[in-house]
């Protein structure tokens, strides 16, 4: 049987010039019309990414209350400034901001790819545009307005630039990346990594890291020097360093315990208090842990580790929405080389879709009409977990099992 | 023998310089007030004032000394007297009701503090080696234990500091400008019972023995439709002063009888057979109707702006006071709504079908023509947030956003501290003004919740107080009177109790055989193994 499973149809091929275009603008009617308010969705927007909750803290901003002595505001103080001084806040114009933040990440998936292959321009542009903008997991959360969605733009557009050799773009948009989710701390190593080295693919090929480490400090400097200046402003924003704690903490800390589509929420409901510190110390460590051994591994291919530590982001943060696996499952579309080594595409596809049915199902059956309890919802967000665990486990076999090439009579191939 | 007499004399000084200085005069005073209310109810209200005479609070500073106020009390109540001086609080007022105050058909209480179970508040001066919130702590944990209530619950996560809505009923002493600070705190689903009642008569003087208080019969007092007690403790220019208060609304149509008379005998099962001997007044006070065929056996001794008044003290040792009202005709249920007995009335809902969000409503409505402006205050635990960008205000469904002004806020902390809200409405004359603001509902862990979890929570109620009330009308006595919104009920979202060591193991082993799989690829490498033959 073939492996190959994806290829590019002939007719986006043709016409991938309209792609982007005609998606941003389906996707703009849809913003506008509202069809449904899924600003409340817990699988698309977390009490970190809420849109509800942003406008609270806007409000309490510009009342002069300080949004971060308490209660739900946990975004970053420089969403708070950009909405009260540059961007305007009205629904209309949110819907407007949030298309542009998908076509922005749409733009940059296209770019990244470029950027891989070497190319100004290549054949598939426009099914890599589709896949971020037609990915259900990622449009879903923006016409929740959840600001997840500028995330994933920031995380693209700084991995665009990363890949274009661009430091001070790639580090200033980092910067502003890790200040509004804390979480993408782990995508500092194989950014910077991937700044000094390049972004080709190497995955059929490894070899030994061809990055100059000499390079490296003056970036860290650079990102430092970022950082720092933005965490300031945050400081003189908010008028003290209660949004720290408020923000990044609450990724630590979990106080808010609103069901989401991760593991943490009701692992930690039903935690024992007196274990509570500790399990919380363990979930994020483990997040840690799979920085340097994937940066090790790939090191020949460090655009391909930003991809697989998404994927162990998608599946183990501590607030996750849809679109953080989602941007994981998007990107996949980069790295058409490796599909005929993916492990068990078929099974993890039907994890997912599995996953996709029954988590808005239970949810409802759990909260709306009491009729299921709180273990149906996450008894789905356990399979969901598997889902984006198996995806992960699979890309991490394919982009290995890639440099092996394809199976010959009279050999075997074994992992020793 | 000259010198016996003298040292009598001399004795006798002696004795009267010793209480002269240390023991301070008490006044000891009880009333009753019966009023018919419109629905047929029967409303009473007992009232037990104690003054200690030229006492004043304890200065918090001297808490670090030994205490050298002698507490000689012969009427003021030793256990609460030592309470007061042991945290230094210079003003305290404790609640315990049950059910809920029908402002509209029974107008404004005798006694402002109607809230849905216990509601607790003391005026306290910084100062002290300890802390105002450690004193609080203290404060609760002993009048817990003085009145077997569950004061202790009243726990962080339930107080707030409103110091606008319940302003200090007494004076605050000026110890050189030393702040003081209010401590609130309610728990709507406690109840009163009769365990509570038995310490409340202990801190009288007759206890229930003789005078008024022999009225307090507890299967009668919690019988009633409503019944609550209170606790007041108040700093005033002549001393401080102890009030202790009873009311209850008792239905005399309960029984097979359709006229609403009423008796001692009938309303508490008893009656005065002596009077208490300490008390220096000691009155009945029976509110007259203005209309209607009426006896009230025996006469009152004075009547004044229809109201009957009873000495008690004019009593006759060896008779009995038993107070009867008998009506002439059957009581007739007021099916149009009378003249307004109170400026506006309040609702307080909270909707919403889902149990993760929801919206509170508030319906005010202005019963006279002019605009009156009302403070609105929750004490809101944390276990349901507030929205405040998504406050609406609609008066006959047109948006008035600008009729809220002064609008204080303290954001609540998930798992310890709850909301308080406070903000100034406007409600134009003979209108009904609409309150809406979207919350959502927290999501608790499995220890946070109460054993009955699928009970739900009860909400501490709404706080409104009228300011400047137009001048010259009817409701000028209404003016920073409290009026307390009926409790509400919240459904949280529960978790499976059953299951914390389930899905302990549950999600770490997803955890682990992820993490397992993931670091089995990238600590083995793939080789190829040639098949030979």
């Amino acid at each position: 049987m073939s492996k190959r499973v994806v290829s590019a149809p002939h007719d986006l091929t043709t016409s991938s010039g309209f792609i982007l275009p005609a998606l941003v603008a389906a996707r703009l009617a849809l913003a506008l019309l509202q069809p449904f308010d899924l600003t409340h969705d817990h699988h698309l927007s977390s009490p970190l990414t809420s849109y509800a909750n942003l406008q609270e803290g806007i409000y309490l901003f510009k009342q002069d209350i300080d949004p971060y002595s308490g209660g739900i505001v946990r975004h970053s103080p420089l969403y708070l400034t950009l909405f009260t001084t540059i961007l305007p806040n009205s629904r209309f114009s949110a819907a407007l901001l949030w298309t542009l933040c998908d076509a922005l990440g749409a733009y940059a998936m296209m770019n990244i790819y470029r950027a891989r292959q070497g190319i100004k321009t290549s054949s598939r542009d426009g099914l890599v545009a589709a896949m971020y903008l037609l990915n259900p997991y990622l449009f879903l959360p923006s016409l929740a307005l959840s600001t997840s969605s500028i995330e994933n733009a920031l995380v693209l557009l700084s991995i665009m630039f990363a890949s274009q050799r661009k430091p001070s773009q790639t580090l200033l948009v980092y910067a502003f990346l890790l200040h509004v989710s804390l979480s993408s701390f782990l995508f500092l190593a194989p950014l910077l990594l991937l700044l000094i080295s390049e972004p080709f693919s190497h995955l059929a090929s490894p070899r030994a890291f061809s990055g100059d480490f000499k390079k490296l400090p003056p970036l860290l400097g650079e990102f430092a020097v970022c950082f720092i200046s933005l965490t300031m402003a945050s400081t003189l924003i908010s008028g003290g360093f209660s949004w720290i704690g408020q923000t990044w903490g609450a990724s630590l800390t979990l106080p808010d315990l609103t069901p989401n589509v991760g593991v943490w929420w009701y692992f930690f409901t039903e935690m024992f208090d007196h274990f509570r510190p500790f399990f919380l110390m363990v979930f994020s460590v483990h997040l840690l842990i799979y920085i340097a051994p994937i940066c090790i591994k790939f090191q020949y291919d460090m655009l391909y580790a930003i991809f697989l530590l998404a994927g162990i982001l998608g599946t183990f943060k501590a607030f996750p929405t849809l679109s953080d696996p989602g941007l994981f499952l998007s990107m996949i579309s980069l790295f058409p080389e490796t599909y005929p080594y993916l492990r068990y595409p078929i099974v993890t596809s039907l994890l997912h879709l599995h996953a996709a049915l029954l988590l808005p199902l239970f949810h409802h059956l759990w909260l709306s009409q009491g009729t299921g309890n709180a273990n149906f919802f996450y008894a789905s967000t356990l399979v969901f977990a598997c889902a984006n665990g198996a995806a992960v486990i699979d890309c991490v076999w394919a982009g290995l099992r890639i440099a092996i090439g394809e199976e010959k009579e009279g050999i075997v191939i074994a992992q020793e | 023998m000259h010198w016996r007499p003298a040292c009598l004399l001399v004795l006798g000084i002696f004795t009267s310089l010793i209480h002269g200085t240390h023991i301070a005069e008490e006044q000891f005073e009880e009333e009753l007030v019966i009023k018919s209310l419109e629905d047929g109810r029967v409303a009473s209200t007992f009232t037990f004032t104690t003054l200690l005479k030229d006492a004043s609070p304890r200065d918090p500073r001297t808490l670090a000394l030994e205490d050298d106020e002698p507490q000689h009390y012969t009427l003021f109540p030793l256990t609460l007297g030592q309470l007061l001086r042991q945290y230094a609080i210079t003003e305290l007022h404790l609640t315990l009701n049950a059910g809920k105050w029908k402002y509209d058909s029974w107008g404004y209480p005798v006694a402002a503090g109607v809230g849905t179970g216990a509601e607790l508040y003391a005026w306290l001066a910084d100062g002290a080696p300890s802390s105002i919130d450690e004193r609080w702590q203290g404060l609760r944990n002993a009048l817990a234990g003085l009145f077997c209530a569950s004061l202790g619950s009243l726990d962080e996560q339930r107080t707030t500091s409103p110091h606008l809505s319940f302003p200090p009923e007494g004076l605050l002493p000026d110890w050189d400008g030393l702040p003081h600070e209010i401590r609130h705190a309610s728990h709507a689903s406690e109840h009163v019972c009769t365990e509570n009642l038995t310490p409340f008569l202990k801190l009288l003087p007759c206890k229930s023995l003789s005078g008024l208080a022999s009225l307090l019969n507890p299967h009668r007092m919690f019988d009633a439709d409503w019944h609550g007690m209170g606790l007041h403790v108040l700093w005033r220019p002549e001393g401080v002063e102890v009030r202790l208060n009873f009311q209850m609304v008792s239905d005399p149509l309960r029984s097979s009888t359709k006229k609403q008379d009423w008796s001692f005998s009938s309303l508490y099962d008893r009656t005065v057979v002596r009077t208490c001997p300490v008390a220096k007044s000691s009155r009945a006070v029976v509110s007259l109707p203005n209309n209607g065929v009426y006896s009230i056996v025996p006469e009152p001794s004075t009547i004044e702006a229809g109201k009957g008044r009873y000495d008690l003290k004019d009593k006759k040792p060896d008779e009995t006071l038993d107070i009867q009202m008998q009506w002439g005709a059957d009581f007739e249920y007021p099916l149009t709504s009378p003249a307004s007995l109170v400026p506006f009335s309040v609702q307080r809902k909270l909707h919403g079908p889902t149990q993760d969000r929801g919206q509170l409503a508030l319906v005010l409505q202005n019963h006279g023509s002019e605009t009156i402006k009302v403070s609105y205050l929750e004490t809101m635990p944390w276990l349901v947030q507030f929205y405040l960008h998504t406050i609406q205000i609609k008066v006959d469904g047109v948006r008035r956003d600008d009729l809220i002004s002064n609008i204080s806020y303290v954001l609540p902390v998930p798992h310890s501290r709850p909301a308080t809200f406070y903000s100034i409405l406007t409600l134009p004359g003979r209108s009904t003004v609409t309150y809406t603001i979207d919350v959502t509902k927290a999501f608790l862990m499995y220890t946070e919740h109460p054993p009955d979890a699928q009970r739900g929570w009860d909400l501490p109620p709404a706080v409104f107080v009228l300011l400047d009330p137009p001048s010259g009308g009817q409701h000028v006595a209404a003016q920073g009177f409290r009026v307390y919104s009926p409790s509400l009920l919240v459904d949280l979202a529960t978790p499976d109790f059953s299951m914390p060591y389930n899905v302990i193991i549950f999600t770490c082993s997803v955890v682990a055989f992820i993490f397992g799989s993931i670091f089995n690829l990238l600590s083995r490498k793939f080789v190829i193994v040639r098949l030979d033959g």
